[in-house]
């Protein structure tokens, strides 16, 4: 229903109008193409993050191991407490946490990325069938005009 | 004749203050955009601090040096900021919409110049 009202709307608009409309639509699926990228390497890197707590949590004290310096720098050491890590919450601050408040800390901005990424999902869907539907009543009356002569 | 010259010169400062005044919105809207990003930043820090119980240990990257913080100044520093950008925000927002007034003015004031020009170039026309 709501479809169909507004494809009559977008019918009545004009040939200009209507382009104006369609260039205006893809730019704006564009940037919500982005954005959902930008999430999904977001949640992939939080993700590698949690499985690396939770491989650092198998790892018992005095375990020896080789501490990255650079990145190609690496020194061999010995795991200290591995109960302790230090969380980056962002804007320069870091918590110190249990092993099991960080793994919560991983999950917890895992699940509020996923559910930003539905929700622009949505809108994106949204926005793709506006610019559609642009599409094809832009192209149905550029093809009514031309056969015309 | 004389009189067109001067209008389409008139038609071109205040096209070129259009331009300048368009190019100024679009700074507004970059400035916007990264102090929104930063607000919304410092609500994450807030959240994760307020989750915190008194003993927790808050570190701050000051350069290349982490150096131990209080939670209740950590606290204190991230609220001030975050006053402080919404003040910045509401400051933008204002200056946006005193820009865009003069915007949409400009727009008219050079239309209806355009129209005057053709008014007297068709006047010049038949004469």
């Amino acid at each position: 229903m709501a479809a169909s009202s507004s494809r009559m709307e977008i019918e009545k608009l004009s040939l200009e109008q209507l382009r104006g409309l369609k260039e205006q639509a893809d730019l704006e699926v564009n940037l919500f193409q982005d954005s959902l990228n930008n999430i999904r390497t977001a949640t992939a890197r939080l993700e590698i993050a949690s499985s690396a707590l939770h491989d650092l949590s198998l790892r018992p004290q005095g375990k020896k191991m080789l501490v990255p310096l650079t990145a190609s720098l690496y020194v061999p050491g010995t795991l200290d407490d591995a109960e302790k890590v230090l969380v980056d919450v962002g804007t320069g601050y870091f918590i110190e946490k249990t092993m099991v408040e960080g793994k919560d800390y991983c999950e917890r901005k895992i699940a509020l990325l996923k559910s930003n990424y539905d929700q622009l999902l949505e809108v994106a869907t949204k926005k793709k069938s506006i610019a559609d539907e642009a599409g094809a009543v832009l192209q149905a009356k550029l093809k009514q005009l031309s056969p015309a002569h | 004749m004389a009189a067109v010259k001067e209008l389409q010169r008139d038609l071109e400062n205040k096209a070129n203050d259009l331009n300048k005044l368009q190019k100024d919105i679009a700074k507004n809207h970059q400035v916007r955009k990264k102090y929104t990003i930063q607000l919304g930043e410092n609500e994450l820090v807030l959240k994760e601090l307020d989750l915190l119980n008194e003993e927790a240990n808050v570190y701050k990257l000051i350069g290349p040096v982490l150096v131990k913080q209080d939670l209740a100044e950590a606290n204190a520093n991230v609220r001030k900021r975050i006053d402080y950008i919404s003040a910045e925000l509401k400051r933008l927002d204002a200056t946006l919409q005193d820009l865009e007034e003069k915007q949409n003015s400009k727009k008219e004031a050079i239309f209806k110049l355009q129209q005057r020009i053709q008014a007297l170039q068709a006047g010049k026309g038949k004469a």
